[in-house]
């Protein structure tokens, strides 16, 4: 036991490191863009270079970088403020900076996209899961029968179509020319205030999402499915007289499993960086959004607090994964 | 003594209103007031709600007509009408002395915040000085930072700086004993000063509510209106504010309809558009315009709204004038410059962009028709009759000919295969095509022109770099208010806010100057104007442009919207004026 | 009466460049206790031949015909063309299957307890606790200390030979009459092979099995066989006893397969001998001797012999032969 936990404080020891590594590199990269951040702080005042000098200067972007990155660090632990006398503006830690965009501090407006993008990933995992392996398991084992053409051809269309597509293509069928259809256009309802609401606001973009999603996972679970088949232990469970049910459901299906979680697993940590199309076409406000917003605003605080939260996302699921690993996999269990 | 009788004033002028609202109620009222209207747009949040923050026409008309009263405003009337001015918080327009240098407005009484506290001069004063704090309050128009008299070393109320100096400002900008008159020193003349103040950034701001950037999310109303809720990812709710004064206010008083205002934020352009072409819901109003791809949708080949769109669907002039800059330091012969304004296929470009019947007619200048005050046809474009939409080869070469002997030196440089002109334009899929029919009408007059396309994002910073820009520049300008001082010295000036001509060798700036600065200062809007169209003429005499579109826009909202009509001065829908039809 | 009797057995397979004949036309009996080793390189359709029958191949593209009569308590059934449900119910019960790689042939993310019990539990409706029983006694049998506590124990947590045992104890859950042995000692070390095959000797004996052992290696039979049936281009070419086989090897492919044993009693100096050449391919072999290419001997046979297919025939009482050496000798076809 003592060694599951010096284990685990390893993996959380590196992962602060690789951590600090991605801010640092992250923070680098956008040092070093051709944006004056100064320049980006006045709108259409900025044809004056009086004032760009003047808020380059007041918001510190005068500073060498690491100096600007010590100061963001310090923030992220102890909180930071902003402007001074009656505009004063305090990020309690971790802060993350704020947002003179979007006039709040970066770590609330990260918090609240969270809650909407786990919802949207949540459900259209699971939706993407039973679709991609149900039919990807039916089109294993109907290979070459219709069922399997089907298959191949929803898979066809679930990777050519555009998110964007599907989700207009459900929005115009499913709520404009739908007088009876229980969705919203579009937005999203929190399920604290209305857990009905949260549902029917996520409805058709789980099922866009999903749509995409569940294409890759049916080819995946397929050729999963028919590689495993040609295991030696596939020919011992039918050669002790089990059956088909049994040797698909039970054998080939356990060992599909590892590859299955490890792919669901980073390609939901991928979706809680956020689902840019479908948030853009459901209008959800959650991180795709923010981050989307972020690049074509150039406001360089979100576009760096995102992209070290999607680092971290797959830091941390990776870790996740390797436990969750042990578990499937007796042999990683020594 | 003198409280009460203000007290007694407001008590009177109270109840005026009333009988007057009552009169409504019973008369014509009923039909149009009530019930939610909701507006769509694909922006994420407004860019800006805080008043000293707002620039664009679109956001001036959207707050000034709910929330936001200045000290005078544009009249909200259909057509020209729309460009006069208005009082507003002031009892009149504004009274101008020491030569346009001193500009004075008294507030009316009776006005008042959305927490039922009386609007002071002090408040307005406090709003205008958040100018200044140009770090915090940004994007808003800087006018009073240009205008008001020796604040240099101003940097606004959140400064706790020694050397901020506080006391220029509380110079340049002084309130009466009764704090309801407000004067502003200015440190040149300024004869439209009181259209200037139509400008949100001229509002009032309470001293004690501010909290610098996070205003932008619970601005204080001084109007009809107040925000319910607001969240930048989401919607802005507006509900009825009941402790504005209708008396007080006779530009809003009888025009505030709906009882709710929503507006949903972050909507797919697509999907809004189909939302309002199915009009779901016959209350909604699109904010942005209808994408390109749907014009044909809502409006014939002509630009008129299809049968069905009848009523509830514009195709009209936008606030913008699009033309391609010409950088006279470097295009310094006039022959050449006339030359290119005949050889360009017109007709070829606006085919490009979709068709005349919807992104605009051939500009024949600067200044556009909207600015009914300031615009006179200047014989150029349609008017020209050497000027054909598909170009006039033979006009244009006869310029070059002559070209060839004023300029040859120029000449020869245009001419050469290897070095011709550049044009810096946006890089972008229409501008690539754009660029092979500049390349082949030009070509037809023997003139070369090659393309420097520059990422849309850095385009403006790269062009407005003298040492970076070329020879021609695409751009695209829109006064910021119904005055074309906002439009003429800006484009011409040298040190001006869009200086892309590079003018100031030319032989005939130095006239240009003089009159230019002289009706800065002019007092009389009519003679003003006039004179705005004489030196828009004179502008292109000197083809310090070369003219391209008075461009349009589209806008489209649900059948159960009535009283909309185009505000021309803010080039947007006269958003206050929505009703509900019942 | 054969316990198993295999006739006129063909498997066909489709392949992108053309029909693979990996059997064409095994004909063997299998006694009651009697263990027949079937010997042949890779590609010899020794393996394909018992996988055909037992309904291990892919289904599609494989075509199978002839027959192969078993003897079961409910009488002869005919396991060719025989419903899918029925063959399995025999699969494991009737005829259970060693094969090659142990590590490959168990589940890696089932205890073998699981996979024991689950080999059991197929056939018997039992409580699970009884198939646990079983799983232990024959664990102990097959020689795995501490049985109890291994059941929880993975694959991978055995060595080689451990897993081999285990396998064979998981093919002696229920009893069967048959032990088709494929290649059961070819991935373990030379010291384990001598155990393993040792066991699968003892067991027959006490559990009165017949076995199938194939192998390609007839150095493992020597001592484990009663009969040898020798297979080449998916055809049997030698059929003899154990001891008429290794006295009086007649077909050259036979011959060349025993001189490449390294035998303990011919000393150091002698060098092990290969036989030259490939297997042949099994697309379209032709109406030819399919070990021509390879023979020895072809010169002692007139021009165009070798052309013609020969016939399997027997040259003397047990011992079949298909070869044109011994034309002269009856068929018994």
């Amino acid at each position: 036991m003592s060694g599951l936990l010096a284990y685990i404080s390893r993996r959380l020891g590196v992962m602060i490191l690789i951590l600090l590594a991605v801010s640092f590199t992250v923070y680098l990269i956008f040092s070093f863009l051709p944006y004056d951040p100064a320049s980006l702080t006045c709108g259409k005042n900025c044809a004056d270079p009086e004032i760009i000098a003047a808020n380059r200067i007041r918001l510190g972007y005068d500073k060498p970088f690491y100096e600007q990155y010590w100061v963001f660090l310090v923030g992220l632990f102890a909180g930071r403020t902003y402007g001074e006398g009656q505009a004063e503006i305090f990020c309690a830690a971790p802060s993350f900076g704020y947002s003179f965009q979007q006039n709040s501090c970066v770590t609330d407006l990260v918090g609240n996209a969270i809650p909407v993008t786990i919802s949207l990933a949540i459900g259209s995992l699971i939706l993407w899961l039973v679709m991609g392996v149900g039919l990807g398991v039916v089109a294993a084992k109907f290979r070459g029968k219709i069922w399997d053409t089907l298959s191949t051809a929803f898979v066809l269309v679930g990777t050519s179509l555009p998110t964007f597509l599907t989700g207009l293509i459900l929005i115009v069928f499913f709520v404009i020319k739908a007088p009876w259809s229980p969705f919203p256009p579009g937005g999203y309802t929190a399920p604290d205030v209305d857990i009905v609401g949260w549902f029917l606001s996520l409805v058709l973009p789980w099922i866009t999402l999903a749509f995409a999603y569940a294409a890759i996972y049916t080819r995946f679970v397929r050729s999963q499915i028919l590689e495993i088949s040609t295991e030696d232990y596939i020919r011992t469970a039918r050669a002790k007289g089990l059956s088909e049910g049994v040797v698909l459901g039970k054998h080939t299906m356990r060992a599909a499993l590892a590859p299955i979680v490890t792919m669901a697993g980073l390609d939901f940590a991928g979706l809680l960086g956020g689902a840019i199309l479908t948030e853009a076409i459901f209008n959800l406000p959650g991180m795709g959004r923010l981050s989307l917003n972020a690049v074509v605003d150039i406001d360089l605080p979100i576009i760096v607090a995102t992209t070290i939260l999607a680092a971290t996302i797959v830091v941390v699921m990776n870790a996740i994964l390797d436990i969750v690993y042990a578990f499937i996999d007796p042999r990683v269990r020594v | 003594m003198l409280k009460g009788k203000k007290s007694l004033k407001v008590a009177v002028a109270t109840l005026s209103a009333a009988v007057l609202a009552g009169g409504l109620l019973t008369g014509c009222a009923p039909a149009n007031t009530g019930g939610t209207l909701t507006y769509l747009t694909n922006s994420e949040g407004w860019t800006h709600a805080d008043p000293n923050r707002n620039y664009t026409g679109l956001h001036i008309a959207w707050f000034g007509s709910y929330m936001h009263r200045t000290l005078t405003a544009y009249d909200r009337k259909a057509g020209a009408e729309g460009s006069t001015v208005v009082p507003d918080l002031a009892t009149d327009t504004g009274r101008a002395s020491n030569g346009n240098k001193t500009w004075e407005f008294t507030l009316r009484d009776g006005v008042t915040f959305e927490d039922g506290s009386a609007i002071t001069c002090e408040d307005v004063k406090y709003g205008v000085s958040r100018t200044f704090a140009t770090d915090i309050i940004t994007d808003g128009p800087t006018y009073a930072i240009g205008m008001l008299d020796g604040t240099d070393n101003y940097k606004g109320p959140y400064n706790t700086d020694a050397d901020n100096d506080v006391a220029s400002y509380d110079k340049a900008v002084t309130c009466s004993e009764d704090n309801k008159t407000i004067t502003f020193n200015l440190r040149r003349a300024v004869g439209d000063f009181n259209y200037t103040v139509t400008y949100l950034s001229f509002s009032p701001v309470p001293k004690a509510k501010d909290t610098g950037d996070g205003y932008d999310l619970k601005p204080v109303s001084s109007g009809p209106y107040k925000i319910q809720s607001y969240s930048k990812t989401d919607s802005m709710v507006l509900v009825r504010n009941d402790k504005w004064n209708k008396s007080s206010d006779p530009l809003r008083a009888e025009r505030a309809f709906p009882d709710k205002i929503v507006v949903k934020f972050g909507q797919a352009e697509e999907v809004r558009d189909q939302l309002l072409i199915a009009d779901k819901d016959k209350y909604a109003v699109s904010l942005d315009a209808l994408l390109p791809t749907n014009q044909s949708t809502v409006f014939d080949a002509d630009g008129n709204p299809k049968p069905e769109f009848e009523g509830r669907a514009i195709n009209v002039l936008d606030p913008y004038v699009r033309y391609a800059a010409v950088n006279v330091s470097k295009l310094n012969c006039l022959p050449i410059r006339q030359a290119i304004y005949y050889a360009k296929d017109f007709k070829g470009l606006i085919t490009l962009a979709g068709g005349q019947a919807f992104n605009g007619d051939p500009a024949d200048g600067v200044i556009k028709p909207l600015m009914g005050l300031d615009y006179a046809k200047t014989g150029y474009a349609s008017d020209d009759p050497n000027w054909k939409q598909e170009g006039n080869v033979a006009k244009a070469q006869e310029l070059m000919a002559q070209a060839k002997m004023d300029c040859p030196e120029l000449h020869a440089r245009v001419t050469d295969p290897k070095r011709g002109i550049v044009y810096d334009i946006a890089d972008s899929e229409t501008n690539k095509k754009a660029s092979a029919i500049w390349v082949e009408s030009l070509a037809k007059a023997g003139i070369v022109i090659k393309f420097n396309f520059i990422e849309p994002g850095s385009y403006y910073a790269v062009v407005l770099d003298p040492s970076k820009q070329g020879d021609l520049s695409a751009a695209g300008w829109g006064p910021d208010w119904a005055n074309a001082s906002t439009v003429i010295p800006e484009l011409f000036t040298e040190g001006a806010g869009f200086p892309l001509s590079q003018n100031w060798n030319d032989p005939a700036y130095a006239e240009f100057k003089k009159r230019s600065d002289a009706n800065l200062a002019e007092p009389d809007r009519v003679k003003q104007g006039k004179e705005w169209a004489a030196l828009n003429k004179y502008v292109m005499d000197q083809m310090w442009v070369i003219p391209g579109t008075f461009s349009k826009t589209q806008e489209i909202w649900g059948s159960g919207i009535g009283g909309a009509f185009f505000w021309e001065p803010q080039g947007a829908l006269s958003f206050g004026d929505l009703y509900l039809k019942k | 009466m054969a316990l198993l009797s295999v006739r006129d057995l063909r498997v066909q397979f489709a392949t992108p460049d053309g029909i693979v004949d990996a059997v064409s036309g095994v004909s063997f009996d299998l006694k009651e206790g009697e263990t027949l080793a079937i010997v042949g390189e890779s590609g010899s359709g020794k393996s394909v031949t018992n996988l055909a029958y037992m309904g291990l191949l892919p289904k599609t593209r494989t075509t199978i015909t002839g027959s192969v009569v078993l003897k079961t308590e409910d009488g002869e059934v005919d396991l060719i063309g025989m419903s899918v449900e029925d063959l399995r119910k025999i699969r494991g019960k009737d005829v259970a299957m060693i094969f090659q790689d142990p590590m490959s042939a168990l589940h890696p993310y089932y205890s073998i307890g699981d996979q024991l019990i689950e080999a059991h539990q197929a056939h018997n409706e039992v409580a699970k606790e009884v198939s646990r029983d079983r799983a232990i006694e024959l664990l102990a049998l097959v020689g795995v200390a501490n049985p109890d506590e291994r059941l929880k124990a993975y694959p991978h947590q055995f060595s080689g030979g451990m897993r081999q045992r285990v396998m064979i104890a998981m093919a002696l859950m229920n009893n069967p009459k048959v032990l088709i042995a494929d290649e059961p000692t070819t991935a373990l070390d030379v010291t384990v092979q001598a155990q393993i095959l040792k066991l699968l000797r003892d067991i027959q004996a006490k559990f009165k099995m017949a076995v199938i052992l194939i192998t390609h290696d007839l150095g493992v039979v020597a001592g484990a066989a009663d009969r040898v049936n020798v297979m080449y281009g998916g055809r049997l070419v030698e059929s003899a006893s154990v001891n008429d086989l290794y006295e009086n090897p007649l077909m050259p492919y036979t011959v060349g397969l025993l001189d490449s044993i390294p035998r303990m009693d011919q000393g150091h100096g002698k060098r092990l001998r290969a036989i030259p050449g490939q297997p042949p391919s099994l697309i379209q072999l032709g109406s030819g001797c399919a070990f021509a290419a390879r023979c020895s001997r072809k010169s002692e046979l007139p021009n165009g012999k070798c052309e013609t297919s020969p016939e399997l025939k027997a040259v003397s009482a047990g011992h079949l032969v298909r070869c044109h050496l011994y034309d002269s000798k009856e068929s018994v076809k």
